[in-house]
């Protein structure tokens, strides 16, 4: 494999030396060094606020010896600090362990050498700070001249690219160099004391030709006209509903109220509804549910670029791999890390992920997807006498211990007699998950991805949702009034 | 990190190199940060990980006479890097809008508070070892319950340096520690198999005030407390907000919409009405950067200005200078900043944000307030906030029980809270003596008539 210079210190000779020091100590140890830069674009009212770059060097150590790990995270990438920072490491994980009543080992896996560099068409790297500048400023103008009741923009765009290098116990070697960017676009619009505001945002795992498509280019538009819409929507009237939730909204169902509580380390400790449901049916016969976060990668979304959440190796070296979670209403399989896996006595499925080097990996999801049905979106539509369209998320919350929801719509509409009618805003859903997917009545065809990052236990990590429009019937519907 | 690593000479070094470059600027800003952290994991009510690490880091900011700014950062310190990190900073100078809200950089302050406790040096000393009896009580208190089925919890400590050195004679340097607390139990009912979750947390400057067992005992009683949930009818009726439903109700969302930021903006919903009197006469609030020991006290803000009591509203009324600045939002109204400047780290320009930001006391009892009530609710936990430049809130009741004749009775399934902050706040018609601090924020039990609640039940 042919390293980059500052990674070069990770040569046979330092792994052998790792090996000894850790030999008849460790169980398992793997180490991951990022070299990261990036850059930061934000303007707001036509005026740039901030315009940073920067350049970052990490290293996680992390150990583990029967049920106790140790983590030490350090900055300085020397072949000096890295051994004394695994001494230290090896008394954390014997720390640990001393004290754990957890006990357990790692089961072996094969190594895997790998050098993944993804091909773009506009490198992070090449592209001039002035053109990214310029492209914030564009988007910041659209949305400033749609219309006089906007009082405040704000774009943001940021991009990174992190030359990231995996090495462990077993004897892996993974090379992989990940660029990202995201823009947001923010818009706020007023009218007689009224405030609205519509957020959209794009992001890629790849070069700059995200920011080409007609959907990113659209952003700031949609984002203007929407918080001008919002203006004049009704708040909704409380009660049960049958309701169609739209691509975005059905992938962060998807993710949020369900996706969590499948994570292997929630069910072992106890923190899901889920708990030893497995070959259970816990949902309607048409719904299927997988994670691949390598669906982006091999463009098997026909979009010109790799989704958000896309990854080839997850932080502990595991090939990332389609998952079926639910299969015709029956929940198959957990995500796992290496550590859930072990436990758990199933094959780790790519899901140990981490923020950054500097943190340990937490079983997360990918891409996570609601499977498509054979609807029409007018059929679905056509049925509903009184009933409401949600479109695009704003936020929400579980409760995973009980599947309690609550999630919040960005814009929606009445249903009345099969059409579309009035604007609504501020549409809030709510009741308990498994409830939710055996009340499915109608799957659409076309499924579409939104991305996000996700948080837990403080790290974030990029993911993406993805669900086609959905029907279903009998959900709890609030408001203000 | 070499022995010979010197941080005052680094953002010297770095204040130097922007002068050699000899360009026409306005200021320049250095800003280096140290931490050095310890954390101790538990998952399934049993030790996990145990981590330790460093952050370092130096930043610079670079105005020219427009106020067009480039900020950069870096973890490298060896000249090479921070050489770089200037000429990007400046680069992105000359590509950046001018600004003529821009004024200055702050000027020099001859005084700092003194402010007392925030430096544990106990703290600095701790191994990893030493975590371990705050880590047993933890786990104990679980062990010990039947119905507390799982536990996850934290223990961190973090010892922090901060320089700040700019071109205007800002030339200041803070060290403080902070050590927390977290822990979320699950509990079971044993009858009805049905699960809850509760939540507590604590964070001090010194770790003497630490208390493991009442972090995790107040937990696993919120857990408890939230077993056997029944749905409830839509009712018109007092609602009692526990320290934490105030601070989530009330105080976090007021910290953001005094945020000069975002009032200048204009995306907050107090925007005219300033001065104005918003809310009961029961309503008193400061931001206090100057209490000794507090979690949110400094000898000064993120910019090198130091830190002072402010009031924020007064019997209801929400003072005219009551907004908290940095120097940027400040300078656009021609006044002093109020000490707010505040950055997630080196590796951001500094925002704004809160101290000690208290609802001060009252002077009912809690029980008192309880007591009174025929029916109505109390609110621990909403995973909710509300909006910000609307003031209106609807959310689902995750953590809250039942009050009748004036007993805290069953916990609440499916019930959801509708009103908007004005109505809040001026329904306001008790406040307890008692209160508590989650870090940066304390508030007491308060109690608000006339709330919407709609319950799901037939």
């Amino acid at each position: 494999m042919d390293l980059i210079e500052e990674l070069k210190i990770f040569d046979d000779e330092l792994i052998e030396r790792l090996e000894k020091l850790s030999r008849n100590k460790l169980d398992y140890w793997d180490i991951r060094t990022a070299i990261k830069t990036g850059v930061t674009v934000e303007f707001t009212d036509n005026k740039s606020k901030e315009l940073s770059t920067y350049q970052k060097e990490n290293c996680g150590i992390r150990t583990f010896y029967n049920g106790g790990w140790g983590f030490l995270s350090i900055e300085d990438i020397s072949r000096k600090s890295i051994e004394l920072g695994f001494e230290k490491a090896i008394k954390l994980a014997i720390l640990s362990e001393s004290q754990t009543s957890t006990n357990y080992k790692i089961k072996e896996r094969d190594p895997i050498t790998y050098d993944f560099q993804l091909e773009t068409k506009k490198d992070l790297e090449n592209v001039d700070i002035s053109d990214k500048i310029e492209l914030v400023k564009n988007h910041e103008q659209i949305a400033n001249q749609y219309n006089s009741q906007i009082k405040n923009t704000h774009s943001l765009y940021y991009d990174s690219i992190t030359k990231n290098l995996f090495i462990n116990s077993f004897g892996s070697k993974i090379y992989q160099k990940e660029p990202i960017s995201r823009l947001f676009c923010v818009v706020y619009a007023q009218k007689n004391g009224l405030i609205q505001k519509s957020v959209n945002s794009i992001g890629g795992f790849g070069g700059f030709e995200v920011h080409d498509t007609q959907k990113a280019k659209n952003i700031s538009l949609k984002s203007a006209k929407e918080a001008i819409e919002l203006l004049d929507a009704k708040s909704p009237k409380g009660g049960k509903f049958t309701i169609i939730m739209d691509p975005e909204l059905t992938g962060t169902f998807i993710h949020e109220a369900f996706g969590h509580a499948v994570e292997a380390d929630h069910i072992l400790n106890k923190e899901s509804i889920l708990v030893g449901r497995i070959g259970e049916k816990v949902a309607l016969e048409e719904v299927t549910i997988t994670d691949d976060p390598r669906i982006g990668i091999v463009r098997k979304t026909n979009l010109p670029y790799e989704l958000f959440g896309s990854y080839m190796f997850d932080d502990e070296g595991v090939p990332s791999q389609k998952t079926k979670i639910i299969e015709n209403g029956i929940l198959k399989n957990y995500l796992h890390s290496l550590e859930t896996a072990s436990r758990m006595n199933e094959n780790p499925n790519g899901h140990g992920r981490a923020s950054s080097v500097s943190s340990y990996p937490q079983v997360r999801m990918g891409i996570t997807v609601l499977n498509p049905g054979d609807w029409k979106l007018e059929d679905m539509i056509g049925e509903i006498k009184d009933g409401i369209f949600c479109e695009s998320f704003q936020y929400g919350y579980t409760d995973p211990a009980s599947g309690n929801f609550q999630f919040k719509c960005k814009l929606s509409y009445q249903i009345e007699n099969g059409e579309k009618t009035k604007m609504m805003r501020d549409v809030s859903l709510s009741g308990m998950t498994l409830e939710i997917l055996n009340k499915i009545t109608a799957i659409g065809k076309e499924v579409d991805y939104s991305d996000g990052m996700c948080g837990k236990g403080g790290q974030r990590v990029r993911v993406c949702d993805g669900g086609p429009y959905i029907r279903v019937e009998d959900v709890t519907i609030g408001g203000l009034n | 990190m070499s022995n010979n690593f010197d941080p005052y000479r680094l953002v010297q070094k770095v204040l130097n190199l922007v002068e050699e470059k000899n360009i026409n600027i306005k200021c320049s800003e250095a800003y280096l940060s140290m931490d050095e952290y310890l954390n101790v994991d538990i998952e399934e009510n049993s030790i996990k990980y145990s981590k330790l690490g460093v952050e370092n880091g130096i930043s610079v900011r670079i105005f020219d006479k427009k106020g067009a700014c480039g900020f950069a950062f870096t973890n490298k310190f060896q000249n090479k890097y921070l050489e770089n990190m200037v000429q990007k900073a400046i680069k992105l100078m000359k590509g950046a809008t001018p600004d003529i809200d821009f004024k200055n950089l702050p000027k020099k302050h001859k005084n700092y508070p003194n402010i007392k406790n925030i430096y544990d040096k106990n703290i600095k000393a701790l191994e990893v070892e030493d975590a371990s009896r705050y880590i047993e009580d933890l786990i104990e208190v679980c062990r010990n319950d039947k119905s507390a089925i799982s536990q996850s919890a934290d223990f961190k400590t973090n010892c922090s340096e901060v320089f700040i050195l700019n071109s205007n004679g800002i030339d200041i340097s803070r060290k403080e520690t902070i050590c927390s607390i977290s822990s979320y139990i699950i509990a079971k009912d044993q009858e009805t198999k049905e699960t809850s979750f509760g939540y507590d947390w604590q964070a001090v400057r010194n770790i003497e005030e630490l208390n493991a067992k009442k972090v995790a005992q107040n937990a696993l009683k919120k857990a408890k407390r939230n077993l056997k949930r029944k749905r409830v009818r839509k009712m018109r009726v007092p609602l009692v907000l526990t320290p934490q439903g105030a601070i989530s109700l009330i105080l976090r969302p007021l910290s953001l919409a005094i945020n000069a930021e975002t009032f200048q903006y204009k995306r907050s919903f107090l925007v005219g009405h300033r001065g104005e009197k918003i809310g009961s006469k029961l309503m008193n609030i400061e931001d206090n950067g100057v209490i000794d020991g507090a979690t949110g006290s400094s000898i000064c803000d993120d910019e090198g200005i130091p830190n002072k009591n402010k009031k924020i509203i007064e019997k209801g009324k929400f003072l005219k200078y009551g907004l908290l600045h940095n120097s940027y939002t400040a300078a656009k109204e021609g006044i002093e900043s109020t000490g707010n400047a505040l950055r997630s780290s080196y590796s951001s320009p500094p925002g704004i944000g809160v101290n000690n930001f208290i609802f001060l006391s009252g002077d009912s009892f809690k029980q008192d307030i309880i007591k009174e009530i025929s029916r109505g609710i109390l609110l621990d936990y909403t995973g909710d906030s509300p909006n910000i430049s609307t003031g209106d809130f609807s959310g689902l009741i995750l953590q809250g029980n039942l009050i009748k004749n004036g007993e805290i009775t069953h916990p609440l399934n499916e019930t959801m809270v509708g009103i908007n902050l004005f109505d809040l706040f001026n329904n306001i018609s008790a406040v307890s003596k008692e209160s508590k601090t989650y870090g940066k924020y304390s508030a007491p039990y308060i109690k608000v008539d006339n709330v919407n609640v709609i319950g799901s039940a037939p």
